[in-house]
């Protein structure tokens, strides 16, 4: 059980990280209509799980958070990139491209490459 | 990085948990509002919008969990928790808790005050000096197995021939008399080698120590060294007191530094107040040999491990050094081999006789503070069977075990360190009031006993391992607990745990082996106190004088205690006086010597010894001993008579089968003499002894430097002598005090200073067991019973008796008990005979014990059983 908490969160983090770095300051409500909307509601997670990662990447220094106005004028917390963050991003964007190249050769890779 | 960031921002939020709560419920509020909001613009009902919302975001709670293990540290945050519980429960039972923390606490005090004890001889020898425990006694050793001391040149020679050890250091106690003519004052001393303030690696708190060439030659610049006490209460502290003259023995010596404080020397724990280097011994000690004669051996030789060298090589060398001196100076050194020993292992200091002295008592106190420990795990027990529902309640409700356990276990664990703090503060108390003995014999002393943190340390080791075992068996039971038999189950007919019953049978044992020990030493230190001494104390005056720093031939002594006692008689206010080398019921007991006498074979080589008394004529009458046979001595300045003796009755009975004694010859390694009179016999060592033999001889005989004037007082005040006795002694030598002035009830008491603290401390300990065992069975009988309420209700309700039901319930526990107490009596009498040996095994102990723990047994049984005898059946069984 654990573990796959781990890797989805792992993946959340990353898919917060650059939905914050593409659009700006952002609620929690904001960050899982975006991520929804991308994934194409591939990504069948309850939104709630959002809220643990969110105080994750706070508690690493990846974002900080203060109180503000939504746009129907309640009180929201807005979630934005800090420096750290961005670093934080590029680096695993970096991570994940080759993983995702390397896993993406392997299922290319036919007998005749292996022998 | 990140992770250690991240551990001190959860550290933060756990302490800031409410304000971080209230957030996340405004987030998810807010989160699903906007998500409503949505909905209802895609054309659902409002309620619908809000429930879709609300399916969206999931399981609100599984989340706020999620949130919260990510937010705070799990672990802190259960054990704050936990104490936070443990504090709660702790306060529902003031009374209980109380017990057991002062229980807890006196039973880890007394360890840790008897551990620092230990601690300090074992690991801090010396005060102020560290590393102390390392060094080592180089100790030349006879072929008898004593240790006579070394001399100066052997000294110099050992220093360079045992090159494993490094810097070895001399030194010699003497008493000093300081001050101008006719108001001189005994203070001891020590001269020492000139290197021994580098070799202990001290630093002088003012002024500077003997550089090496004021300690290389005899007669070269008059220095001294006082201590940190002396310089204050002497010189008040000032700075001015290096370079200060100061009058010791008729010399006039320069103080040219002050030791740090605390520092008392390297016979601890002796006090000594002034050093003065060794080659000054000629000078100071009229013209004493010290430094040339080999067989003048007056010095102690301490020295410490080079690096890398091991002790068997120090010990190699030493005895081939030892084997060279024989040879090459056959007079002074024939037959002197040579011992290295460790420095709490040091013949000369009572560390040796202490130490196995406090490490029966540490036993002693270990089995007590045991007892405790099952005492509150019985207590914990009886109240962990009573909140079984609470526990059955939090088991249900997905508590773990390891939750249930830790929950007992931080509960108990708090009560330890409680008990351990109230513990600190009792060893603080214990080694301060235990620091200052008095005198003992003319010897300021002075044991260095503090509690630091290795003390501390131990204590919360004993702490926290109480913690443990008490918490043990409860955390076990409760653990275990199964939910559903917890709350179907009413308390009142819980299954019964042997676990409990076992426990109070250990304790009764174990407060059977403390009482008893604790009887048996306050028997015999009662019993010491009320033996009649077979000799008269009241209206005796003790003093003593010392001729040492005089260097007096025989002749010399013999006049000057002739001379002496001549005055001391014409005094109006003395009936009686003499002069002895010993007095009776002395700490340090009186010496033996082997001997044999005419008529008597010898069995074996040293084997007949007898309790060896030098005194002058007039002894007896003072003492108040009287001649069984014979005559007193020969009168000091008699020349003519042959050397006497005069031996006890239990002396003729025991080698000469009750012959007539007068007449016969007594060899001893001191001469031969003639026995002339048979005296009374009389305690010699300590008051309860087996009768002793013991051999008196004269002064006339053999003279010696010192000794203590015996007076006897006509008027029945003898401390009214003292001023008189002083101007006498003032008026035949004005360099010469008279110290350790005090009357022989005095000394007495002062003798029994060091058994009256054990004694103390039984006679508290034992009352205190006693009550614990009695709270603990009280404790189980009365669970027991308010456990089976239900039963006794029928047994009643059937026409029992409420008699019956008390006797039923006293027999069961009762017989536990016993067996408790059996296997502790036995264990005690065989601790008794195998360890404390002969006249220890005490009837009335080995007997009143048993019947006073048994009867206090019975009644903590008896009282919680009346009450449940006097259970009305109608309510009980209405209750169920």
């Amino acid at each position: 059980m654990k573990q796959k908490t781990d890797v989805l969160q792992g993946t959340l983090a990353l898919m917060v990280l650059k939905t914050l770095d593409v659009l700006g300051p952002l609620h929690g409500y904001g960050i899982a209509r975006r991520i929804e909307q991308i994934s194409g509601d591939l990504l069948a997670v309850n939104q709630g799980t959002l809220y643990p990662v969110l105080l994750k990447l706070e508690q690493e220094g990846a974002v900080a958070s203060e109180w503000g106005a939504s746009e129907n004028n309640r009180r929201a917390r807005f979630y934005r990139l800090t420096r750290e963050g961005r670093k934080q991003l590029q680096a695993e964007t970096k991570d994940w491209e080759q993983t995702a190249a390397i896993i993406a050769r392997f299922f290319e890779a036919k007998a005749e490459d292996l022998s | 990085m990140k992770s250690l960031r991240r551990f001190f921002t959860r550290l933060f939020n756990t302490a800031a948990k409410r304000a971080r709560e209230e957030r996340l419920r405004e987030e998810i509020e807010e989160h699903i509002a906007l998500q409503t909001d949505e909905n209802l613009r895609a054309g659902l009902s409002p309620v619908e919008a809000r429930r879709q919302a609300m399916l969206k975001f999931g399981g609100v709670e599984a989340m706020k969990e999620d949130y919260r293990a990510e937010r705070g540290l799990l672990l802190i945050e259960n054990l704050m928790g936990d104490l936070r519980n443990a504090m709660r429960s702790i306060s529902r039972m003031p009374g209980l808790a109380a017990v057991i923390i002062v229980s807890l606490a006196i039973g880890i005090g007394v360890n840790t005050t008897i551990f620092s004890w230990i601690q300090m001889m074992l690991f801090e020898p010396m005060p102020a000096v560290s590393g102390a425990a390392n060094f080592l006694m180089v100790e030349p050793r006879t072929e008898t197995g004593g240790y006579p001391g070394a001399s100066w040149q052997e000294y110099r020679d050992l220093r360079t021939q045992v090159p494993a050890l490094r810097d070895i250091v001399a030194s010699q106690m003497v008493p000093f008399n300081v001050g101008e003519r006719g108001q001189t004052e005994r203070t001891h001393g020590q001269l020492v080698s000139g290197n021994y303030f580098s070799a202990l690696g001290l630093k002088p708190a003012m002024g500077r120590f003997f550089r090496p060439e004021e300690a290389e030659r005899s007669g070269t610049e008059p220095v001294l060294v006082i201590s940190y006490d002396y310089w204050q209460t002497r010189f008040g502290g000032a700075p001015e007191a290096v370079g200060q003259k100061v009058r010791v023995n008729d010399r006039e010596l320069i103080v040219i530094g002050v030791a740090p404080r605390d520092f008392q020397g390297t016979m601890v724990p002796l006090k000594f107040e002034l050093w003065a280097p060794a080659t000054m011994a000629p000078a100071l000690l009229g013209g004493t040999r010290d430094l040339e004669d080999r067989s003048i051996r007056a010095f102690s030789l301490i020295g410490m491990l080079k690096a890398g060298a091991t002790s068997e090589e120090a010990q190699a060398e030493f005895s081939r050094a030892m084997a060279t001196m024989a040879r090459d100076y056959p007079e002074a050194s024939a037959g002197i081999g040579g011992e290295i020993l460790a420095f709490w292992n040091s013949p000369r200091g009572p560390q040796r006789m202490l130490i196995s002295g406090l490490a029966v008592l540490q036993g002693v106190m270990l089995l007590l503070l045991l007892a405790v420990c099952g005492n509150t795990a019985n207590l914990m027990l009886a109240r962990g069977s009573v909140r079984r529902r609470e526990m059955a309640v939090r088991v249900a409700l997905g508590a773990g075990r390891w939750r249930i356990a830790s929950l007992v276990l931080s509960e108990n664990m708090l009560l330890a360190l409680l008990g351990t703090g109230l513990a600190a503060v009792i060893a603080v108390w214990g080694t301060t009031a235990l620091r200052v003995a008095p005198m003992i014999g003319a010897f300021p002393i002075l044991f260095p006993t503090k509690v630091d943190e290795f003390t501390l340390a131990f204590a919360m080791l004993l702490g926290a391992a109480c913690g443990l075992i008490f918490s043990a068996a409860p955390a076990v039971h409760l653990a275990r607990l199964d939910p559903q038999e917890g709350l179907r189950s009413s308390s009142n007919t819980a299954p019964r745990s042997r676990a409990r019953k076992v426990l109070m049978g250990v304790e009764v044992g174990l407060a059977m082996v403390v009482l008893i020990a604790a009887g048996l030493f306050l028997e015999s230190f009662r019993s010491a106190r009320q033996t009649d001494p077979r000799f008269r104390a009241e209206g005796v005056l003790l003093a003593a004088y010392d001729l040492s720093g005089r260097n007096p031939d025989e002749a010399s002594e013999r006049e000057f205690a002739a001379r002496l006692l001549e005055r001391l008689r014409s005094l109006p206010d003395v009936e009686a006086a003499a002069i002895a080398t010993n007095v009776p019921v002395d700490l340090h007991g009186i010496p033996s010597r082997s001997f044999t006498v005419q008529g008597h074979v010898r069995t074996e080589a040293g084997k007949d010894r007898a309790i060896c008394n030098t005194v002058t004529p007039g002894y007896f009458q003072v003492m108040g001993i009287p001649l069984v046979e014979g005559n007193d001595f020969a009168e000091m300045r008699d020349k003519a008579a042959p050397a006497q003796a005069i031996v006890n009755v239990e002396f003729v009975r025991r080698y000469l089968n009750g012959a007539e004694a007068i007449g016969r010859r007594l060899q001893t390694r001191g001469g031969s003499f003639s026995i002339i009179g048979v005296a009374r016999n009389s305690v010699y060592d300590a008051f309860g002894e087996p009768a002793q033999a013991a051999v008196y001889l004269s002064y006339r005989d053999l003279p010696v430097f010192q000794g203590e004037i015996h007076l006897r007082t006509r008027s029945g005040n003898e401390t009214a002598l003292t001023s008189e006795a002083r101007a006498v002694l003032r008026d035949l030598d004005p360099m010469l005090p008279l110290y350790d002035v005090r009357t022989f009830s005095q000394h007495i008491e002062r003798n029994l200073y060091l058994r009256r603290i054990p004694a103390r401390m039984f006679a508290v300990l034992g009352p205190l067991l006693l009550g614990l065992a009695a709270i603990g069975i009280y404790a189980v009988v009365s669970y027991a019973v308010a456990r089976r309420t239900r039963e006794i209700g029928v047994r009643l309700a059937f026409g029992a008796t409420g008699r019956r039901v008390v006797l039923q319930i006293i027999r069961e526990n009762l017989g536990v008990i016993t067996w408790g107490a059996a296997i502790g009596w036995v264990v005690a009498f065989v601790i008794s005979v195998r360890v404390i040996a002969k006249g220890a095994t005490n009837l009335s102990v080995f007997l009143g014990v048993p019947a006073i723990l048994l009867g206090v047994a019975t009644l903590a049984c008896w009282i919680p059983a009346r009450k449940a005898s006097r259970i009305d059946p109608m309510t009980t069984l209405r209750h169920e």
